[in-house]
């Protein structure tokens, strides 16, 4: 349950359906998978663009308020990414199921209302991601996400990378950022007590993470030197996952 | 090899010296890109980007399981119902239906059109593709108004599900050279012992596999699965035929 473990992720795990993405990173694991662009029901219709539908699942238990709360920022998150206006009248269905977590959720099952927890939401978005990338959906862009926490450490501010439940009771602050390929900031959700300053700070260590220009070819040991922040690239992690997925299935060309 | 063909992500630039250019053809964009007017050329899909210089043409290899309908495509399609005046009929699972039209078949008219009954199947070419609109296919060339193949299909057999990309290797001219399936040749040669069957590969993932014997379409029917899920290249689809056919007997 240590949060600097490297992240892992397994495609087209599920057979069955039209891309599917198994993701585990700092504790979380999750499943996606992901069927589209399939018919909307009535009520979902749109006339000019696909309705993206996100279903997160909890580990134990059914979802209740802080699912459909994650539910509701991954999809306005995801349906930026989608080219949501080639499939008019259509559904994007995304089903997130949460199959392990660091903290016990069989014995907090009881989710209380105000009880948010955005340490998942990098792990969410990431196996919705590369389930759509499995899928082959079209997409504007790739995303990329982390969780941020800031603790009161030794009578300083300190800004802990994916921390851990234990990190998380503890901090003053806790943030999930989520940047687009494009270095845009897809998502920015931030709970506790914070000044614009930390903010900022704590912004550009997620970029950092997220964002990290991939190495050019010729100067790639030039740009290792360069960059040596704590904490996973993402963004080289997502294409080297896709590059496996890709050559697989390419394997005849 | 890697230079040729470069692993392309949705939106990612695509490097200016990779995409061809022809003083007087036009470039043609195929599945998986997306033009961004003026000068913009964007990937929507993670693949392999694939130009052709002699052709003007760019697109990106990949695979996926969910049919998208595109004009030309050639389709095994299963009529759902009938209305006055075409054939309602699905091309995959929980997508709007495509429709036929009554007449779209060789020398079809208003007294003399076949007749259809739900659950039957129909090789045919989608004629309209359209975001805003249902798919529409035909069962007859437009331009020489004979059938090509294409039409309703008879006699025993059954439908395989494989995945896109292997269906369109399938379907590929020099299928064994190209695109590396050899499977269906040695069935029906001397590694198969020379079995007796037809298939109808369709775009959509669909191969319809026919023959006398049952025991034969689900031979095929396994060793194309097999195949596609396993990745198998030709060697490894000879020693898969000679395990099937040994297990037959």
């Amino acid at each position: 349950m240590t949060a600097t473990t490297a992240p892992e992720a397994a495609l087209g795990v599920l057979p069955r359906s039209d891309g599917s993405a198994k993701y585990s990173h700092a504790g979380y694991t999750v499943t996606a998978s992901v069927n589209g662009p399939i018919e909307a029901q009535r009520r979902d219709e749109h006339a000019y663009e696909a309705h993206v539908d996100v279903i997160v699942r909890p580990a134990a238990g059914v979802g209740g308020t802080r699912e459909r709360h994650l539910e509701a920022l991954l999809q306005a998150s995801l349906s930026q990414l989608i080219l949501v206006k080639n499939f008019p009248r259509s559904l994007i269905q995304i089903v997130l199921q949460v199959e392990d977590s660091p903290e016990n959720d069989y014995v907090n099952t009881k989710l209380v209302q105000a009880s948010l927890n955005f340490a998942i939401m990098p792990a969410l978005m990431q196996t919705a991601v590369l389930a759509l990338l499995s899928a082959g959906v079209p997409m504007r862009a790739t995303a990329t996400a982390t969780a941020v926490a800031v603790v009161h450490q030794d009578g300083a501010k300190r800004t802990i990378v994916e921390p851990s439940p234990r990190e998380i009771e503890t901090a003053e602050s806790v943030h999930a950022l989520a940047f687009t390929s494009h270095g845009g900031l897809l998502l920015a959700e931030s709970e506790g007590d914070f000044t614009v300053k930390e903010w900022d700070d704590l912004y550009e260590t997620a970029k950092g993470i997220c964002c990290r220009s991939a190495p050019a070819k010729e100067g790639m040991a030039m740009v290792l030197d360069d960059e040596e922040s704590a904490g996973t690239d993402m963004r080289q992690f997502l294409r080297s996952t896709m590059e496996s997925k890709v050559a697989a299935d390419l394997h005849w060309k | 090899m890697a230079t040729e063909r470069p692993l392309v992500l949705p939106g990612e630039t695509i490097d200016p010296s990779l995409i061809p250019s022809h003083p007087k053809n036009p470039l043609r964009l195929g599945p998986g890109l997306r033009h961004i007017p003026p000068t913009d050329i964007v990937p929507t899909v993670a693949g392999q980007l694939i130009t052709n210089p002699a052709k003007n043409s760019m697109w990106i290899e990949y695979n996926s399981n969910r049919y998208i309908p595109s004009p030309n495509d050639v389709l095994l399609a299963q009529i759902l119902r009938s209305t006055t005046d075409f054939y309602l009929c699905t091309i995959s699972p929980h997508t709007a239906p495509a429709t036929l039209p009554h007449l779209a078949f060789e020398s079809a008219t208003k007294k003399t059109r076949p007749v259809l009954l739900p659950g039957q199947l129909v090789y045919a070419r989608v004629t309209l593709a359209n975001k805003h609109m249902d798919p529409e296919l035909e069962c007859v060339s437009a331009t020489t108004g004979k059938a090509e193949g294409l039409g309703p299909i008879t006699g025993p057999g059954c439908v395989f599900d494989v995945s896109l990309g292997f269906a369109r290797r399938l379907l590929m001219a020099r299928s064994r050279e190209d695109g590396g399936v050899g499977v269906l040749e040695m069935l029906g040669g001397e590694e198969g012992g020379g079995l007796a069957f037809e298939t109808a590969v369709g775009r959509n993932g669909k191969v319809w596999v026919g023959s006398e014997s049952a025991r034969t379409v689900v031979l095929v029917g396994r060793a194309l699965q097999e195949t596609d899920r396993g990745g198998l290249g030709v060697e490894g689809q000879r020693r898969l035929v000679k395990r099937l056919v040994r297990e037959m007997r």
